[in-house]
Parts: C-alpha cells; sequence; structure tokens
C-alpha cells in the first residue's frame, strides 16, 4: 500500500511516516498544505491519502471531496486531533472517506480499516 | 486680509468724499439742478443702507459701496469733464458700474454668486463694460468731439479713425442681450429661494428688474438713433439708483416684522417631543434644509438631534452662531441665501434656548451611549478573537506535541518497551488529550468558525448529558453573532444538566426579520434567574452587546426557557 501523508505538523508527520513504514506500508510521499497535496496525488499515484482536516490554506474536507471526484481516486483517510464527539454524530463525511483521530492512530488500526470495503 | 467691517467703513467714506467732489464739480460749473440733489440723497440712503447690513452680511456691505462709488463716478461724466483725474475715474465708473451693479444685485444676500451661469455672466458684462469703454480710447479720433478732446486720448491712432456709429450700435444691442439675461437670473433666482428667503429677494429683485428695464431703455434709445439720454430716462435710472437701497431697508424692516413667528415658535416648542426641535426651527425660518448643530464642549464638535456629527461648513450653506461666541450652545446651518435673516434666526435661537439646552444634553447622551455600545461590541469582539487564537495555539501547540508523542509511544511499543509502563503513559497521554480537547472547545469551538453555527450546536447537543432535541437551519450568520448564539446555547445546556433536573431539553435557532432567535427550554424544575456575576447575566452581557437581548422564563416546577433575540442584518 503506497502512502500519502498530509499534514502541517512536522512532528507528526515525521513520527506517522515511521509507524506507517514499520506496519509494512510504503510511504511515498508527505504533503503539509492543500495545494501540494493535490500536486502530489497527480505525481505519485498513492493508494491510500491521510489527511489532515484542518489544513493552513484550505480545509481538508475540501481537498478530499475533490480527490473522491477525480477517476482512480485513492482510498482518503481524513484524521484529526478532535475526536468524532467534536464533529457531532450527524456529521456529513464526504464520500468515501474514513476517519481516525490522530490519537487513535497506529498500524494495525489503519489496516483494518482499509480493509473495509 | 482686511477686516471687512474695516473695508465697509472705508469704502463708505470714499463714496462720501467722492458724492462731495461731484457736487462741487457740477455747483462750479452751474449745472447743480434737482436731479443731482437727488442723486446725492439716494447715494446717502444706500451708504445708510449698505451699513445697516454690515454687521450680518459683510461682504454684501462691501459690494454695495462699490456700486455706489461706481455710480457716483460715472455721476463725474455730467458736462464732460475736462480734468485728466476726473475724467480718468469717470472713464473708471462708466466701464464697471453695469457689471457692479449685476455682481451686487446676484451676490445677495450672502456676497456671493450661487453657481456657474452667474459667474459667467458676470464675467461678461465685465469685459463688455471694459471693452465698449477701451473702444473709442483706442480706436477714436479726438477730432469728432471737438468739446470732448481732452477726455478721448486716443492712444494707438491720430487722423483718420474708424466710424464710431457701428461701433456704439454693437456694443448696445450687446448691453441689451446683457440686461435681458440679467432679468432671467434674478427670476431664477426667485423661483428657486427657501421660502423664507423670498421675503428679502422680493423687493431686491424687483428694484433690479426696474434698473434693467432702465438700463435696457437707454440702449434701446442708442439703437434707435437717439444718441443721449432722455430726461425721462435720466430721471427713471435716478429712481432706480434709490430703489435698490430702499428694497434693501424693506426687506430688513420685513424681517423685524417677521419677530412674530418666534412667538408660535415658543409655543411650539412647549409641545415640541425631543428631536423635534430642528424641525420646528425650520419651520419657523422657511428653510427645511436647515441642519440644527448642537456644540457638545468636552467633544469640542458640532452633532445633530441624534448625536450624529454635523458638517458645518458646507458649499452654499451659511451657519448661524447661538449663544456667546467663546461657549456657543449650537448654531444653525441653512441656506446662504438667508443670511440676511440672521436676526430673525438669532431671535428664534433665543427663544428656542431652554429647548436647545435639552436636545444638547439628550444628543450628549445618545452620543455617549452610542460610543459606549460601540466600545461594549469592540470589547467582546476582541475577547472573541484573543479565545480564537487562544484555542487555535492551544491546537497547533500543546495538543500536537501530545499527540506526537503517542506516535512515539507506540512505536516505542513495537521496539519493545516495558509493556505495563507504557499502557500507563499511554493512559495518561489519553487523559492529558481529552483534558486539552475540552479546555480548547471551552475556550473556543473550532467547529463553529469552520463549519457554523448548525453544526456547532448538533455537536453540542450530541455531548450533552441529557437527550437534546435540536432545530437548527444550516444558515451562516455573522462570525459575533454566530459566536454568542453558541455560547447561549452551551451556557444554557450545561444548567440544564447540572442545576434542572430535567429529562429532556430543546433548543431551537431561527432567523425572524432579520434578527437570530435563540430559544433553549427543558422540562426541569425552573426557578433559574441571572445573578451577577453569573453565566447567565454574562450572557446577558455577551447578547447585548450586539444590541441583543435575553430573556429568562422560569417559573417553579414549570422548566425553564432561555430566549436570545440578536439582530443580525448582514449574514
Amino acid at each position: 500500500m503506497r502512502v500519502l501523508i498530509v499534514d502541517d505538523h512536522e512532528s507528526f508527520r515525521r513520527l506517522a511516516v515511521r509507524m506507517l513504514g514499520e506496519a509494512g506500508f510504503a510511504v511515498v510521499g508527505e504533503a503539509v498544505d492543500a495545494a501540494s497535496a493535490l500536486g502530489a496525488v497527480a505525481r505519485l499515484a498513492p493508494d491510500v491519502v491521510l489527511l489532515d482536516v484542518v489544513l493552513p490554506d484550505r480545509s481538508g474536507l475540501a481537498v478530499a471531496a475533490q480527490l473522491a471526484a477525480e477517476p482512480a481516486a485513492p482510498r482518503v483517510v481524513l484524521t484529526s486531533s478532535r475526536s468524532r464527539s467534536d464533529f457531532g454524530q450527524s456529521f456529513m463525511w464526504p464520500a468515501g472517506c474514513s476517519f481516525v483521530p490522530k490519537h487513535e492512530l497506529s498500524g494495525a488500526g489503519l489496516t483494518a480499516l482499509l480493509q473495509q470495503p | 486680509m482686511i477686516r471687512q467691517p474695516a473695508a465697509a467703513w472705508a469704502a463708505a467714506a470714499a463714496t462720501l468724499a467722492l458724492l462731495v467732489v461731484d457736487v462741487v464739480r457740477q455747483l462750479q460749473l452751474g449745472v447743480a439742478d434737482t436731479g443731482l440733489a437727488f442723486f446725492a440723497f439716494a447715494t446717502c440712503v444706500g451708504v445708510a443702507a449698505a451699513l445697516a447690513v454690515a454687521r450680518w452680511q459683510p461682504r454684501m456691505a462691501v459690494l454695495i459701496l462699490a456700486w455706489l462709488l461706481l455710480s457716483v463716478a460715472d455721476d463725474l461724466g455730467v458736462d464732460w469733464p475736462t480734468s485728466r483725474p476726473v475724467s480718468t475715474v469717470w472713464m473708471l465708473g462708466t466701464a464697471l458700474l453695469p457689471a457692479t451693479y449685476a455682481l451686487m444685485v446676484l451676490a445677495y444676500p450672502a456676497g456671493r454668486l450661487r453657481d456657474r451661469s452667474e459667474r459667467a455672466f458676470v464675467a461678461v458684462a465685465y469685459t463688455v463694460g471694459i471693452v465698449g469703454m477701451s473702444f473709442p480710447l483706442l480706436f477714436g479720433d479726438p477730432r469728432d468731439c471737438a468739446d470732448c478732446a481732452p477726455r478721448v486720448p486716443s492712444l494707438l491712432f491720430t487722423g483718420t479713425a474708424l466710424d464710431l456709429g457701428v461701433e456704439a450700435h454693437v456694443f448696445a444691442a450687446a448691453f441689451i442681450a446683457l440686461g435681458l439675461a440679467f432679468i432671467a437670473l434674478i427670476v431664477r433666482r426667485l423661483l428657486q429661494a427657501p421660502p423664507g428667503a423670498r421675503i428679502t429677494l422680493f423687493p431686491l429683485g424687483l428694484a433690479a428688474v426696474f434698473a434693467a428695464g432702465d438700463f435696457i431703455a437707454q440702449r434701446v434709445v442708442v439703437l434707435a438713433g437717439g444718441g443721449g439720454l432722455t430726461p425721462t430716462l435720466d430721471w427713471l435710472d435716478r429712481f432706480a439708483t434709490l430703489a435698490l437701497p430702499l428694497a434693501i431697508l424693506f426687506g430688513i424692516a420685513a424681517i423685524r416684522r417677521r419677530r412674530g413667528p418666534v412667538g408660535d415658535l415658543v409655543v411650539e416648542l412647549g409641545s415640541a417631543r425631543p428631536g423635534e426641535v430642528r424641525a420646528a426651527l425650520a419651520r419657523t425660518l422657511g428653510d427645511p434644509s436647515l441642519q440644527l448643530a448642537l456644540w457638545l464642549p468636552e467633544r469640542e464638535e458640532f452633532v445633530d438631534e441624534q448625536g450624529g456629527r454635523v458638517d458645518i461648513a458646507a458649499p452654499g450653506r451659511a451657519m448661524t452662531l447661538l449663544g456667546p461666541e467663546q461657549e456657543p450652545l449650537a448654531a444653525l446651518v441653512h441656506d446662504e441665501r438667508l443670511v440676511a435673516q440672521r436676526p430673525l434666526i438669532e431671535a428664534a435661537g433665543a427663544a428656542a434656548r431652554l429647548a436647545l439646552e435639552n436636545a444638547r444634553l439628550q444628543a450628549q447622551l445618545r452620543a455617549q451611549l452610542g460610543e459606549l455600545r460601540a466600545s461594549r461590541t469592540r470589547l467582546v469582539d476582541a475577547a472573541d478573537a484573543e479565545r480564537r487564537r487562544l484555542e487555535r495555539d492551544l491546537h497547533d501547540g500543546a495538543q500536537q506535541r501530545l499527540l506526537a508523542l503517542g506516535l512515539a509511544l507506540q512505536l516505542l511499543r513495537d521496539h519493545g518497551g516495558d509493556p505495563q509502563l507504557l499502557e500507563q503513559a499511554e493512559a495518561e497521554l489519553q487523559l492529558a488529550l481529552r483534558e486539552l480537547r475540552d479546555l480548547a472547545r471551552g475556550i473556543h469551538p473550532a467547529i463553529l468558525s469552520e463549519q457554523g453555527l448548525a453544526a456547532a450546536v448538533r455537536s453540542l447537543a450530541d455531548r450533552s448529558s441529557l437527550p437534546v432535541t435540536a432545530k437548527v437551519a444550516d444558515d451562516r450568520y455573522p462570525l459575533a453573532v454566530e459566536t454568542a448564539a453558541y455560547f447561549v446555547i452551551s451556557e444554557a445546556l450545561a444548567n440544564v444538566a447540572k442545576h434542572a433536573d430535567a429529562h429532556a431539553a430543546t433548543v431551537s435557532v431561527a432567523r425572524m426579520n432579520g434578527h437570530l432567535l435563540v430559544e433553549v427550554s427543558d422540562d426541569g424544575r425552573g426557578g433559574a434567574a441571572a445573578e451577577a456575576g453569573g453565566g447567565l447575566q454574562g450572557l446577558a452581557d455577551r447578547v447585548g452587546a450586539l444590541d441583543g437581548r435575553l430573556t429568562i422564563e422560569s417559573a417553579d416546577a414549570g422548566g425553564t426557557t432561555i430566549r436570545a433575540d440578536i439582530p443580525c442584518a448582514s449574514s
């Protein structure tokens, strides 16, 4: 599984790269904002994009919606420092996206999540 | 700059001195007659009228005296002057007299021309007057006129000369056209003037039309080949000279008579509501455009009855100060065509003094209230901005470090760290993260600024410890309004959970007539009230800062309903 990590916090990216790497993922790239994320997806064609909900230039939700509309779209896993309840039960996540709070992120968890259809 | 009253006195002295020269000269020549006596009388009345208006209309006084001075100079032409100084003064007077008369009449009463067409007219009148006089000087043949050789020192040519008959006809025709245009301008001024100004403009206009008619008739005689003035026209000319100062004096008398309405004003002000003082003064003075500018000494500015700033120096407007000059009570800003009515305006101002004092206090209060409200709004805005910044800092700083630490702990576990210790550390970390998240959310809910009130309220309802039904439309409102509404709902739901002993609560948010209506009600035991320093009082202050209202309905055992009504003009 080729993964692109999109997050504006450097320490999170560094540790996530290592953790996902050790769990058997191939982290093919990192991006710090929405613009570079879209560029990296086009260039690297990853299978999975781990996408922060809050990015400096645009909302990660908007990026997810844009990616989902493209042909051969990668799986998008949204992540955030906030918990699910911050968004509310009735919150409409972009179609085809999963959500993992950052404090619950793990290699095994991500593998399990991606095995679901 | 010369002070204008001083300029008026100097011009008056010069006019009278020149008049003496004129009379003495005519007596010496033996041509003095009743016409001269009448002219001297008319001139003295004119000087008196000019000095009478000097206090209220200083520019006007100078213009009237300039006209009188030139008309005495023009009179020096009786029986062809033979001395060069007298001849020069006579020629200047004759060249400048008609245009100066027109300027004086059109500039009445403020001493200023009102628009481009009036200015253009006066410029053309001066040009025609000056060219008409210099033409024979430059091109005339001194031998044409044996008697007047000394007065026509042809500057360019001697010997053969142009046919001056044609030139005289051309200028007579030009002056007739100018006279007709002048009458048209006067009629236009009378029609456009505010009703209160007509009482002084009308007599003056009548005198001016009379003078213009006589002026035109003289030129028609020239065109008809008559040459000089007929005795009738000569007399009409003298009457016209007298008519103008009489019209000005008549206007002054009419204004004094009109002090009657000031009595009515006193009665009217007795029953006027606050904010109606301006309207009453505008009616009394006959100027619907009248502005009342109340002087606020501590702010050193003029404000209207609503407390808004007033510009007292707009073009075409004149200001009359009421009260002592050093410490005025108020100023009336009115059409400048009303300056002749200043005695009436001052009388009205004096009659309205009490009402004005009152209006000033009210305006002061309104201005202070407006400032207070604005500063309260600014304080809440600043506090909200600070809260957003704090939440952002927590999110980007401490929270991210802790999350990174969590990932590091997971990695450590995979690298053979003590599982028991690691589990303990992770549990601590999750607790710290949750507390930090709660803290950040309490400071400012990021979901509110990112996704709006509806999402934030649903999230609140989801997290509440009791069932909450939320009816919120997905509209967006100004951030300050959304923030206030959010905190009202959040605080109210927290109160329900803590104190109300309720089974369920409902939240509704709706927009109605440009207001955001927020309602939180429960089925608990009631008895809630806003206490100073309490959470509900804080909410009432926050809503009040946006000009909104917070009401609490809480009968014993009847549940509690908290309503906030917040105006939101823009969305």
